[in-house]
């Protein structure tokens, strides 16, 4: 069990180390302060989870640290019961020139276990982590995957009574990250409470209560994590371009003959930014020519977050060609049924002449829309799209 | 379940400090053939030395201090009854001002009480004192010089020389959280310290008017009455215990407040 109430952590930002004690000592100020948590209060009984979300700089990591109790809030309280144990980036302390075993023993004691209670879990730790003979040696030998094995073995098998996970599981390959997973399952299961900061939002909904969003440091909502995803997208989605792996400073560009004016995408209910996958939506797009145009390709292209093409297509393939008047202005749409997954995704729009923007390109405009595509019509899919299956069996 | 405050303060288990201890005098040399042992060689080494280079300079001097019918051994026994004890200051006080920057990958990952971590550094310095001196112990027996109750003193002025050097050490590491340059500066300053304490020296080759500044050297006092004990068998000096073992009580305790105020900071510097 645990609790925070109203947890602040401001942290004085100095050009100079130094410039800390001669501030204290001449009592003028030459710190920028930067608040990295602002008045986050929360509470987690015992079996319950909360899961913490936020963007990069929210205050995540500062919140865990403020938790383990290895750095101390300038204001306000936290409370726990029992014994709070926990994985902070890489290694809880580890020494890279002792083996794994007196790693095991050095955390272990740390951590508050007896050498009675270190001797009978010895083999449970040693076989969660699956070191074997690795574990008599030392810890500079060992890969960032293994050492948050070894971490996470110690730190589950010392009976806490809160445990606090951070981004660091997300080391550890497939099946060892499911292992954990179900680990912690049992955790939660037997009434621990957990802590759990991840940016894998589909892990927080399996494994979280409670949601808290962490913007800027403060708490922006805490509560279902259903709601809590939804305002953590709706973060995200405000955020500029950078960060969702575009390639940087590619404004609009092109001749110019003829240009994009607008574009606008909605589904079939609302006008909004979140579909649902197997939705049809319509791509209206308005477009201004200042000279006479004829032949013009109206092509589009959906990527998701890290800058891959998903799906393109443009008025070439589709046979449908556009001309315009000088100073004229065209309304076209595509229209499409959205079959891809659930995730974040930019639309980006070029006028251009035949089949490709190198030979002619009118006007090339990147990430022009920004849309979410949040759950699936029909029947669940995995992967990036809906490749619409049936199963057959004959008798 | 009762809720408690979250705070890294509180104390440390005797398991925790008893397991830095054997790693720093054992797991640490690990796979090296001679071990632990280099614990030992090094003021071995440093011992061998200072007899080589100085014995036949100061031998004249030493034997009109009364050590006579041990004239081959006067220099070796006056040299190593203070040297063991400015092995162990400067071992401590160099460690503790590194302290922070040594184990910040512990402090900065698990909830530890700072103020009493550094004790496993103080005990292991502790370990290899009482292991030279029995070595010492061993040879003044050897050679028939006698040990007398007043060793029994030996503790209580190993006792105040240690708290001097955890609460110098200990300031100094917290202060070279933020200047870094306080670890060179405290390395510079135990040379100087080393050079104007007669270790490996006697006092009376200097002029009158420096010997009275030397009563003000903290552990020329301290190897004053090591050798008082163990060389000239007498009691030291009880007032100047008292008033080196309130210096030292008065500048720990100095060093822990500053820490206190300190320590948000420094957590958050390393």
């Amino acid at each position: 069990m645990i609790e925070a109430d109203g947890v602040t952590k401001r942290f004085k930002l100095y050009e100079h180390p130094a410039d800390r004690l001669k501030e204290r000592l001449l009592r003028r100020p030459r710190h920028q302060l930067y608040t990295a948590l602002d008045g986050v209060g929360f509470s987690v009984a015992s079996g319950e989870s909360l899961g913490v979300i936020g963007r990069n700089g929210a205050g995540k990591s500062s919140l865990l640290k403020v938790l383990l109790g290895v750095s101390l809030p300038d204001a306000g309280r936290i409370r726990v019961a029992g014994r709070v144990t926990g994985l902070l980036e890489l290694g809880t302390g580890f020494d890279a020139d002792m083996t794994g075993e007196e790693n095991i023993v050095t955390n272990g004691l740390l951590l508050g276990m007896t050498r009675k209670e270190l001797a009978a879990k010895h083999d449970a730790i040693a076989a969660f982590s699956e070191l074997g003979h690795f574990l008599r040696e030392p810890l500079r030998t060992y890969s960032s995957g293994m050492i948050m094995r070894l971490a996470f073995a110690v730190a589950i098998h010392a009976d806490p009574d809160t445990f606090v996970v951070d981004e660091a599981l997300s080391v550890g390959d497939a099946p060892f990250q499911q292992k954990c997973m179900a680990r912690i399952r049992a955790f939660q299961r037997d009434g621990g409470s957990l802590v759990f900061v991840s940016h894998d939002l589909n892990a927080v909904k399996m494994l979280c209560d409670r949601v808290l969003v962490l913007e800027e440091g403060r708490p922006l909502y805490l509560g279902a994590p259903e709601e809590a995803v939804n305002v953590y997208n709706a973060l995200i989605a405000g955020q500029e371009t950078a960060g969702l792996g575009e390639p940087a400073g590619l404004d609009p560009y092109g001749s110019g003959e003829v240009v994009i004016t607008s574009a606008a995408m909605r589904g079939e209910s609302a006008n909004e930014e979140v579909f649902t996958s197997g939705e049809t939506v319509t791509v209206a797009v308005q477009i201004t020519a200042r000279e006479a145009v004829t032949g013009v390709t109206l092509g589009m292209v959906i990527r998701d977050r890290f800058g891959q093409d998903i799906f393109g297509t443009n008025g070439y393939y589709l046979g449908h060609l556009l001309a315009a008047e000088a100073g004229e202005t065209r309304h076209c749409r595509f229209r499409l049924p959205l079959d891809i997954a659930p995730g974040s995704y930019t639309l980006s729009l070029a006028l251009h002449q035949g089949m490709a923007h190198t030979e002619q390109c009118y006007h090339w405009w990147d990430g022009v829309l920004r849309f979410d595509v949040s759950g699936i019509r029909g029947v669940p899919f995995s992967g990036v799209c809906n490749l619409h299956p049936v199963l057959e069996s004959a008798d | 379940m009762p809720m408690t405050e979250r705070v890294a303060t509180g104390g440390i288990s005797w398991a925790v400090l008893a397991h830095f201890v054997r790693q720093d005098l054992i797991d640490r040399y690990a796979g090296s053939v001679l071990g632990g042992l280099w614990s030992l060689i090094n003021p071995l080494a440093n011992i061998l030395i200072f007899t080589l280079i100085f014995s036949k300079v100061m031998g004249a001097k030493i034997e009109m201090l009364g050590a006579d019918e041990f004239a081959t051994y006067s220099y070796s026994i006056y040299l190593v009854s203070a040297l063991l004890g400015w092995n162990a200051f400067l071992a401590t006080t160099t460690r503790l001002t590194a302290f922070f920057r040594e184990n910040a990958g512990l402090i900065g990952k698990v909830p530890v009480s700072i103020p009493w971590l550094p004790l496993y550094v103080l005990i292991s310095d502790t370990v290899i004192y009482l292991i030279s001196m029995a070595f010492f112990a061993v040879f003044l027996v050897a050679i028939g010089f006698p040990i007398t109750w007043h060793w029994l003193l030996l503790p209580l002025i190993f006792l105040v020389q240690q708290l001097l050097a955890y609460g110098l050490g200990f300031g100094a590491g917290t202060l070279a959280v933020f200047i870094p340059d306080v670890r060179d500066l405290v390395g510079i300053a135990l040379q100087f310290w080393f050079w104007l304490t007669p270790v490996v020296y006697v006092v009376t080759i200097l002029p009158e008017w420096v010997q009275g500044y030397y009563a003000w050297n903290p552990l020329y006092q301290i190897v004053t009455a090591y050798r008082d004990v163990i060389m000239h068998h007498q009691l030291p000096d009880g007032s100047v215990l008292v008033a080196l073992g309130t210096v030292a009580l008065g500048i720990a305790a100095l060093a822990l407040w500053g820490f206190r105020r300190l320590e948000r900071d420094v957590r958050d510097l390393i």
